[in-house]
């Protein structure tokens, strides 16, 4: 807590104002902690928070294990399970450790592979097989790998056959496997069919219902957050930065006018005037960050107009007409400086409720394409699974929720620090 | 009588038997606040629908052909778009558009029976008045308790935890919040039911008289029905409430420690009356007035939270209308749905402001 090392906060106060009126602005953030306590926290926490998500948009090509599109496991795999991936399974004696080794003379005996019938093993080696003997067929090794499936009914009738030696090899999952491992000693699992070793499966936010890596989609989600944010942030900046300047300055009929818009603009529910744009406007990217731009046209300009009529009035725009100051100059040099402080805070508050709601527009299936890997698209998703698939909706909503209150905490800190009187009333 | 007539009656005529009041009985100033504050409205309205105009008819996209899809003939197309009305000059439309505005005859939906929108909406209207009145009543209840509190307790862990509650359930995307709300007490627990407004079973059971399931049940006194309807609130309520306290508990907070700093709970401290009395019985009572305003504000975003709240929980009411009505790419109904909206925010905040004047007597225009 502030003013614990002096006796009379009143003089440390003073103290403290006269410090402030020196020192720039970098100085200031850092004195700050000093009588701000908990909000200066807020700040620093938050800052990181952004930087962090703003690095992470910038490049998950780096931070992803893979892409978002790819379909890297089995459906529906729980955070940290490992795939149930199908194993080739040979004996101990023999030399055959993966599918490859299998591959024969293009006139020899084909192999006999063991699968069981009706599993999704054996589909898998039916596939995997074809593409290790295109691979083949395309490397002009000579080898050919079409074996003969063998079906069987029950595991143990597979695995007695392995061991009798009818088929060279066979195949099923990993779990089916190990339950009657013990029975038969005398086999073992060579690699997955696909070449890779099972264990190194496991994705550490699970799979979704096709297959994808969870943690995957969130990274590469939050570049299309970030982007939606920052751009309808920075659009309706632009917009309503210069009109909330103008009129709050040359106040008159056209502000008049131009505020009674503003207003219903504003009282309109945001979410639903988005939903209206983007309907009519089609599922797209630039479609969203326009709608969204739109709603927060009236905040900028509120507060930029309220700001305006209160510096207006100062002593130091008195001066400055006198000395014979332009009107443009004045706008330009002494009335916009002042606004900035209060710009700063909305566009930090303005990027955070940019991204909720480009979440909800996707959410409900408006905002983006399916395809993109988005935050709100993954929750959608998710929804359809809530009684199965826990992880689905757990990690992306959390990413919302974190992205959303780092740059809310940052616009709170902000606006403490920017202005001590409101810390002071 | 429509249900949309008998809320009417409910809510609007003892309403507009005030306004009447207000305006005879009221001092001058009021009542010249009053006709300012109805006269401001007008062009509100009058703007937001040329807003939901522009949109619908201005902006590029032909709804009609994405509509019937790509096997739809010229001709089905040319007439559908006569029969809307869609060939005429802009201008005629915007006319048409706000006769229909004002008479609330917004035509018949283009899929699906093809009945009248304001039937569709009158069915579904109290199903989101059902939804969103516990939900400002327990967003309100938490905001005052907690902001009162927080702003009593300033500077201490318990403010700061308070705070930092606001800005976390700010953050919250209300649609995650409703879906965890489901996995924990729907899936998990199974406390509470994660869709829809009755049990299906109870339902048919229930007589609809206004079509507000809990008044309904209650009239009739058909207590299983309003056990099954009280269950099924609850998890769309706290969703939407709970999200919505965050704004009134930091307003509140705000309020309240101003109202603090003044001449007068100085004076009143200085009398020696006990800090509890002060805060609740002193300062919540004119800290309360900012807060009622907020209320106005609040409106807009209560309704954006029930579209989303009411897609997630399959509530019948307005919001998921508009999102059903959306992919059905009727977008006549689409329409009629948004415009409904903006005349109920604008009438709303009207309502909240003539009720502000009252309360705060230094209200002058």
């Amino acid at each position: 807590m502030p003013n614990k090392d002096n006796g009379n906060p009143n003089a440390n106060n003073e103290a403290w104002r006269n410090e402030l009126q020196q020192v720039g602005f970098v100085r200031r953030l850092f004195q700050a902690r000093k009588w701000y306590g908990a909000d200066w926290w807020f700040v620093a926490i938050s800052t990181a928070m952004v930087f962090g998500f703003i690095f992470v948009a910038l490049f998950p090509q780096w931070l992803a294990p893979y892409r978002f599109d790819t379909i890297v496991g089995t459906s529906f795999l729980a955070p940290g399970e490992y795939p149930d991936l199908p194993m080739l399974i040979t004996r101990t004696d023999s030399p055959t450790n993966s599918l490859q080794d299998l591959a024969v003379g293009a006139n020899a005996d084909r192999p006999v592979i063991g699968a069981i019938r009706g599993s999704p093993s054996a589909v898998a080696i039916n596939e995997q097989s074809q593409i290790v003997d295109e691979q083949l067929v395309s490397g002009n090794s000579g080898l050919r790998l079409r074996p003969r499936i063998e079906r069987y009914v029950t595991i143990p009738a597979l695995l007695d056959a392995i061991t009798a030696g009818e088929v060279a090899a066979g195949v099923a999952n990993e779990s089916e496997f190990e339950e009657y491992s013990g029975d038969y000693p005398e086999l073992h699992s060579g690699t997955t069919i696909s070449g890779g070793t099972a264990t190194a499966g496991g994705f550490v936010m699970g799979t979704n219902d096709i297959g994808q890596d969870v943690l995957s989609r969130l990274i590469w989600g939050t570049r299309v957050a970030i982007v939606i944010g920052f751009s309808s942030s920075i659009i309706s900046l632009l917009i309503g930065l210069p009109l909330g300047l103008l009129a709050g300055y040359f106040s008159g009929k056209a502000d008049r006018t131009l505020s009674l818009v503003m207003d219903s603009l504003y009282a309109f529910p945001g979410l639903i005037l988005a939903i209206a744009i983007t309907a009519v406007l089609g599922p797209s990217i630039y479609n969203v960050i326009v709608a969204i731009a739109v709603l927060y046209i009236p905040t900028y300009y509120r507060i930029v107009r309220g700001q305006t009529m209160t510096v207006k009035e100062e002593v130091f725009i008195e001066a400055a007409q006198s000395i014979g100051a332009r009107r443009w100059e004045i706008l330009w040099r002494y009335v916009f400086p002042n606004v900035i402080p209060s710009v700063a805070i909305i566009f930090s508050i303005n990027v955070a409720d940019a991204i909720l709601t480009g979440a909800g527009l996707s959410f409900l299936g408006l905002g983006l394409p399916p395809t993109i890997a988005d935050w709100g698209i993954d929750l959608a998703r998710g929804q359809r699974h809530i009684q199965t698939a826990w992880w689905l909706i757990t990690f992306p909503g959390t990413a919302i929720m974190l992205i959303v209150l780092a740059f809310t905490m940052m616009g709170e800190g902000l606006m403490e620090i920017f202005n001590p009187k409101l810390r002071e009333r | 009588m429509t249900p949309i007539g008998l809320i009417f009656c409910i809510v609007g005529v003892p309403f507009l038997i005030l306004l009447v009041y207000i305006m005879i009985t009221g001092s001058t100033g009021l009542r010249r606040y009053i006709i300012t504050r109805i006269g401001l409205t007008l062009p509100m309205v009058f703007i937001m629908g040329s807003m939901v105009f522009f949109i619908m008819h201005v902006l590029p996209g032909d709804p009609i052909t994405s509509a019937l899809g790509p096997k739809a003939t010229p001709e089905i197309v040319e007439n559908i778009r006569e029969s809307l009305g869609l060939n005429e000059p802009l201008i005629v439309q915007y006319g048409v558009f706000l006769k229909n505005m004002i008479t609330l005859d917004f035509g018949n939906s283009l899929v699906g029976g093809h009945r009248p929108i304001i039937d569709e909406m009158s069915e579904r209207f109290p199903a989101t008045l059902e939804l969103v009145i516990p939900a400002a009543i327990l967003a309100l209840m938490i905001g005052i308790i907690g902001g009162t509190f927080a702003a009593a307790k300033r500077k201490t862990a318990r403010d700061y935890s308070l705070r930092i509650y606001s800005v976390i359930i700010y953050s919250l995307p209300i649609f995650w919040f409703g879906l965890m709300l489901q996995l924990l007490f729907g899936v998990v627990l199974g406390w509470f039911p994660i869709s829809g407004r009755i049990d299906p079973v109870i339902g048919t059971t229930l007589e609809h008289v206004t079509n507000i399931y809990s008044i309904d049940a209650f009239i009739s006194r058909n207590w299983l029905a309003l056990y099954s309807v009280i269950r099924h609130l609850v998890l769309p309520t706290l969703t939407l409430g709970l999200i919505l306290s965050g704004v009134f508990l930091r307003m509140t907070r705000i309020n309240v420690i101003e109202t603090l700093q003044t001449d007068y709970i100085a004076a009143a401290r200085a009398r020696g009356i006990r800090e509890h009395a002060v805060v609740y019985q002193h300062a919540l009572k004119n800290a309360m007035i900012p807060v009622i305003t907020l209320i106005g504000l609040q409106v807009a975003i209560l309704l954006a939270g029930a579209v989303l709240t009411e897609t997630i929980f399959s509530w019948p009411g307005m919001g998921s209308y508009l999102v059903l009505r959306i992919s059905a790419r009727d977008y006549n109904a689409v329409q009629s749905v948004i415009t409904m909206f903006a005349l109920l925010v604008a009438f709303i905040s009207l309502a909240v402001d003539i009720i502000y004047s009252l309360l705060d007597p230094r209200v002058k225009y």
